[in-house]
């Protein structure tokens, strides 16, 4: 099968996690949209490292799940706390920094 | 089938096996009880040893874990003021707020994880090194920024930095893969090789690749227009992970800017260069234009690292060994202004009910001298006034910057610094000409109204030694280096000729 088509479908979802980053308004959803986007960037790395021929992308792909994970880690637990202060869990309502 | 045991450079990976064991220690040292107070002391033993270990390697550059990290002169200055600027930011931290909230050992352990990080992206010559230590900086300081649990404010700032950040990490990714698609190789060099070989000069793969990490990279040092988090995470943190952040994280990204675009890039030069002169042009004026009026000094400071990022950008343009050298030169001035002026907001913070309002420093110049001086300082260096090392660090960069032919970018330098006049001598002239009386009238009603959430008022901190002499330690080295600029341009110069020598 053709590298090309792989690479398209990671466009498509990197711009649909981008998308959903603008349009939602539930932190939830958010992480949900930027794990989309660093998977966009695990698809593609793992479409050319198939093109390119060596394991080096397959490598990076592996390690990047990993941070991926500890990201949305330290996500949920800033979701919790802020949820355990009563605050309203929309972003556009987090708004007390501004100016 | 024989074993071949790879060849491990211990000297060379030492300083990042100190900050590990550092980490580990003082994550530890939260359950003992009897340590439990000790963390600050043990995080300072760590960054002792480590900044020990990377002089010791002075001048002696070695290229380690085939070729992952490079420890350089380059490497070793930007983790010495990362270093610097941790010290200071565990002397702030002493009697914080947010310390006691999130637990001493953890505050600090996760303190010496992003430095671990930055360490680490100094020495990335390889795209999988520079994405997880960028992450390893960056996780870290998204819990730091919302130790403060009991205010709103520090919650919202960490969980709109994870956010950002994350879409930053995401686009540098993305464009990480296109670089690798393009030339088969992670390796900073396999890159710049793989682009030399095939003839790949204007490929859209390798295009598509720079724009998406140039992107990136433009959001972790808050580059307009990608800038917009920095005034509200740097008004929500704690003020002493503030001044870490402003610092240490600019310095470790701009390090990692400069070898990847003018190591694994350096061919590219005329894809990227117009572009990034852009973003520095943009980023000079928004952030200057930005600062204006504002009335909060960490929302101030946060508009001002913004136009300062700019001015910074310039010298990663010129891809030349003085722009290199003038580059550290700035990040090395840059952190003595900006830890003199945080550890005098940390103290009115706590001093005062106004928090980090302007109006905290109104008649400070009567009242307490010795902490006026350090902000006044800082803020006339900052501004580029002469007899300091931001004036000096301003000559540095603009002289780079004719030489590399970019002579309209060091235009927009000069008049960035005349517009950022305006706004630095308003804090100057606050703490100078307002009469003492005015604002003790104004102080008394805020306190009888102040709200359980609003930290304890400690009128002596200003005279703790912990805040007041970093406060003059900072301004000190801010006007000697002004004045006697050579050892730190000697150290700068060190650093250029490793990337260009």
């Amino acid at each position: 099968m053709n590298t090309d088509w792989f690479v398209v479908l990671s466009a498509l979802l990197f711009s649909t996690g981008a998308l959903g980053i603008l349009l939602r308004r539930s932190p939830m959803v958010i992480l949900l949209c930027l794990e989309l986007m660093l998977n966009a960037g695990n698809l593609a790395l793992v479409a050319f490292s198939r093109m390119v021929g060596n394991a080096q992308g397959q490598v990076f792909a592996v390690i990047v799940m990993v941070i991926a994970a500890c990201e949305v880690v330290v996500g949920l637990g800033l979701i919790v706390a802020i949820f355990r202060r009563r605050l309203p869990l929309d972003v556009d309502d987090l708004r007390e920094l501004r100016g | 089938m024989s074993f071949n045991e790879p060849h491990i450079d211990y000297a060379g990976i030492s300083p990042l096996i100190a900050l590990t064991v550092g980490l580990c220690v003082v994550l530890l040292s939260a359950v003992f009880r009897p340590l439990r107070r000790t963390a600050p002391l043990l995080t300072m033993v760590a960054l002792g040893a480590t900044a020990g270990l990377l002089v010791w390697q002075w001048d002696d550059p070695k290229t380690l874990i085939t070729g992952a990290l490079r420890l350089d002169d380059l490497a070793i200055s930007i983790s010495l003021i990362a270093i610097l600027t941790a010290a200071f930011c565990v002397l702030l931290s002493l009697r914080e707020r947010a310390t006691e909230e999130a637990g001493s050992g953890e505050y600090h352990a996760l303190l010496l994880g992003s430095v671990l990080g930055m360490t680490m992206l100094a020495q990335a010559t390889n795209l999988v090194t520079f994405f997880v230590a960028l992450e390893t900086l960056s996780i870290p300081l998204y819990i730091l920024c919302a130790t403060n649990l009991r205010r709103e404010g520090s919650l919202e700032s960490g969980l709109k930095y994870l956010i950002v950040g994350s879409i930053g990490s995401a686009t540098l990714l993305y464009g990480m893969a296109f670089l690798y698609g393009g030339t088969g190789s992670t390796n900073f060099a396999g890159i710049a090789h793989g682009i030399a070989r095939s003839g790949l000069d204007g490929d859209p793969l390798i295009l598509i690749g720079i724009a998406m990490a140039a992107v990136g990279l433009a959001f972790k040092t808050s580059i307009a227009p990608f800038h917009q988090w920095t005034p509200d995470v740097y008004q929500g943190a704690p003020t002493p992970i503030t001044s870490f952040m402003a610092v240490a994280t600019k310095a470790a990204a701009f390090a990692v800017f400069l070898r990847f675009f003018d190591v694994a890039l350096g061919s590219q030069l005329d894809s990227w260069q117009p572009a990034l002169a852009a973003l520095a042009a943009i980023s000079i004026l928004v952030g200057n234009v930005g600062a204006l009026g504002q009335d909060s000094l960490k929302r101030l400071m946060g508009w001002s690292g913004v136009a300062q990022a700019g001015y910074m950008l310039g010298s990663v343009v010129v891809a030349s060994e003085a722009g290199t050298s003038a580059l550290v030169f700035y990040l090395a001035a840059y952190a003595f202004m900006n830890l003199a002026a945080f550890a005098v907001i940390v103290a009115r913070e706590r001093e005062t009910v106004f928090g980090d309002d302007i109006r905290g420093v109104r008649g400070l110049g009567a009242e307490r001298p010795l902490l006026a001086w350090p902000l006044t300082i800082s803020m006339l260096a900052l501004a580029g006034l002469p007899a300091t090392t931001g004036f000096i660090g301003k000559l540095y960069l603009i002289e780079a910057l004719v030489e590399g032919d970019y002579t309209w970018l060091a235009v927009f330098i000069a008049v960035g610094t005349m517009i950022s006049l305006a706004y630095y001598l308003r804090v100057v002239a606050a703490m100078w000409m307002r009469p003492e009386g005015e604002r003790a009238a104004g102080a008394r009603p805020a306190i009888a109204g102040a709200s359980p959430e609003a930290d304890p008022v400690d009128p002596e901190a200003g005279r703790r030694w912990s805040l007041a002499g970093p406060a003059l330690l900072a301004a000190a080295a801010t006007v000697f280096f002004g004045i006697v600029p050579q050892p730190l341009v000697d150290f700068a110069e060190h650093a250029g000729r490793s990337l260009f020598g």
